[in-house]
């Protein structure tokens, strides 16, 4: 079922980036390279503080590395992230990236459809009525159909937070991030977070990195790494992908 | 309904105080500005309250109270095709004595008192002008009773010391400063030339009708080519150059001009505060947008957007606030003149007052970064 053999979609390449200077230098990444397989989802562990976040941001073109190139796939090529200009990598994010926050930052104005169709509006400038269709359609694949019209203060927590990947996938990107996606849920509303973003991984052949300290979603993943001291090591690779529900 | 207009509903009690700092920018300065209009429309009353096309004065004229004596013999000049038989009105500052003591300073206004007359105000009936043929007959406005310290027709006071007696009251003919002291020629002729002996054959304004309004301007022209030494206006004319004089050279202007641009600075910080702290509010939101490669400009576009629609939200509120607070200050005896240029200018003023408040919320959208949602 997974192309154990893809080509990635994305590498990181030698990453070195550190906070502060002198004694309060801290390293965040240090010599951190790792490939991104398109169709898989990758989980980020490691303690708090130990710069998970920061090599989220490096890979999905937010902040700079000191050191180090990313190299990701633009449509039929591979662009070097941080060697082209900020305009070009907002372009590479806007065809390319979704996004997942601990928030969920949601309009509290806006509609769940809303929410999704200005994603399509602003970044893709799709008509109106084709981004009420998308909206729509990929809202009624996360189970929130009957949701569509509520705000978000007549939401739970779990619906919010699908509704805030409804948001990332709707543009149908290569890439989607997530930064502690589950954190602010119960287990149960956890588990479908993460088994929507495994789906989104497996049938869209999206590459999905999610950063989390939540253990209990090793099984869902396709490889684990952990991140500590700046340094990554890969120890999980389950080869088992049926047995994510148990 | 668009993002920009919905998120104003949706937070109403966030935006609110930027509605209302728009709102009362604009009803300060539609009512300073009405309020000023109203005041100099009092300074013009006598060209405005008479029929006449065309005012004849003395070159240094410049609003219609300060008028000065010119020949009456001068009243030929006006004789030409399409000008009808021309009026001698007699208009200058005098002394007023009130009957219990104490002077003060009136206008006395001396125009043909017969039926059809251009000098006479429209506002005289048939009875007080056959009463002001009376000599040192005279006939003054409601609003002025008390400073002239009179009571009721029949009242006597004194101009420049000759006694005069209240023949009628009139209601629209209210003074600035010097009220109004209405009189027939004969009358003023006398009372003028107490102090000033010239009057016996001079007066202070010829006004005449003319067959057109055109002709009327045509006259204007002429005359003011053929004797640089006289004024000579249409009756528009004259009435704006007299507000206009008052308006500029009083310092009542300045001061209600900055009090309403106060006024306007103070409900633009308050909507700039809004505005930036209701930006600030969605700061993640945008974040989020942001990270998803959503261009800045868009989130400015929306910023300003929402700016617009608190401008346009407090303005609509303006309005009746507007017209209410006028009918207050005409009941309280105050004259609030609201032109729709002076509203549609009020209402554009605070508009773009509002999208530069805007601008300064634009600047917090500047220094959102996606990153800050990364922990």
């Amino acid at each position: 079922m997974i192309e154990l053999t893809a080509a990635p979609v994305m590498r990181g390449d030698h990453l070195v980036r550190s906070f502060g200077d002198g004694a309060h230098k801290r390293t965040a990444l240090n010599d951190v390279s790792v490939d991104l397989l398109p169709g898989r989802i990758a989980l980020l562990m490691g303690p708090s503080g130990s710069g998970k976040s920061t090599l989220l941001a490096v890979l999905s073109g937010l902040l700079p590395p000191d050191s180090g190139r990313v190299l990701a796939r633009d449509g039929d090529r591979d662009i070097d992230l941080w060697a082209v200009t900020d305009a070009a990598r907002e372009g590479f994010r806007r065809r390319t990236t979704g996004f997942v926050f601990q928030g969920y930052n949601l309009f509290p104005a806006l509609t769940a459809a809303q929410q999704l169709e200005i994603v399509l509006r602003w970044g893709n400038d799709s008509s109106p009525r084709e981004a009420r269709k998308l909206a729509a359609d990929m809202l009624d694949r996360l189970g929130l159909g009957p949701q569509a019209h509520k705000k978000p203060a007549q939401l739970s927590g779990g619906e919010k937070q699908r509704v805030a990947i409804g948001r990332a996938l709707v543009k149908n990107p290569l890439f989607l991030f997530a930064d502690e996606p589950t954190s602010a849920l119960d287990w149960e509303n956890g588990r479908q977070v993460v088994s929507l973003l495994r789906d989104a991984a497996h049938s869209r052949g999206a590459s999905i990195f999610v950063v989390s300290h939540d253990h209990r979603m090793v099984p869902f993943v396709d490889v684990s790494y952990h991140l500590e001291d700046g340094r990554l090591t890969e120890t999980d690779r389950p080869t088992d992908h049926s047995g994510g529900n148990g | 309904m668009s993002y920009a207009l919905q998120t104003l509903w949706h937070e109403k009690a966030r935006y609110a105080a930027g509605v209302g700092a728009v709102a009362f920018s604009a009803t300060l300065i539609a009512l300073q500005v009405g309020l000023l209009l109203g005041l100099f429309e009092l300074t013009s009353i006598p060209v405005d309250h008479t029929s006449a096309d065309i005012w004849v004065g003395d070159s240094e004229v410049q609003s219609v109270d300060l008028g000065r004596p010119i020949p009456v013999s001068t009243v030929a000049r006006l004789d030409r095709p399409g000008v009808h038989q021309p009026e001698l009105l007699y208009l200058t500052f005098a002394s007023w004595t009130k009957p219990s003591g104490g002077s003060s300073l009136c206008t006395v206004v001396g125009g043909d008192t017969s039926a059809g007359a251009a000098g006479a105000a429209d506002v005289l009936t048939p009875d007080m002008r056959a009463a002001l043929t009376e000599p040192r007959a005279v006939v003054t406005d409601r609003s002025d009773l008390g400073k002239l310290g009179l009571g009721a027709v029949g009242d006597t006071g004194k101009v420049n010391g000759r006694e005069v007696r209240l023949v009628g009251v009139v209601d629209g003919l209210k003074s600035l400063a010097a009220p109004w002291v209405f009189c027939s020629q004969t009358t003023a002729r006398e009372l003028l030339s107490v102090p000033n002996p010239v009057y016996a054959d001079h007066t202070t304004y010829f006004l005449a009708r003319c067959d057109s309004p055109a002709r009327a301007g045509q006259v204007v022209a002429e005359l003011r080519r053929e004797y640089p030494t006289m004024s000579v206006y249409t009756a528009a004319e004259f009435s704006f150059e007299s507000r206009w004089y008052w308006l500029t050279r009083t310092k009542a202007g300045v001061a209600l001009g900055y009090a309403a641009l106060l006024g306007l600075l103070v409900g633009s910080l308050i909507t700039a505060q809004t505005l930036y702290s209701a930006t600030m509010g969605s700061a993640k939101e945008y974040a989020t947008l942001l990270a998803l490669g959503i261009p800045r400009r868009r989130i400015y576009g929306l910023v300003l957007r929402q700016a617009v629609w608190v401008g346009v939200a407090g303005v609509l509120l303006a309005g009746p606030t507007v017209f209410a607070l006028a009918a207050a200050a005409d009941a309280a005896g105050a004259k609030v003149t609201l032109k729709p240029v002076v509203l549609a200018g009020a209402a554009a003023v605070t508009l773009v007052a509002a999208v530069l408040s805007g601008l300064v919320a634009l600047r917090g959208v500047r220094r959102i970064e996606p990153m800050s949602l990364l922990r």
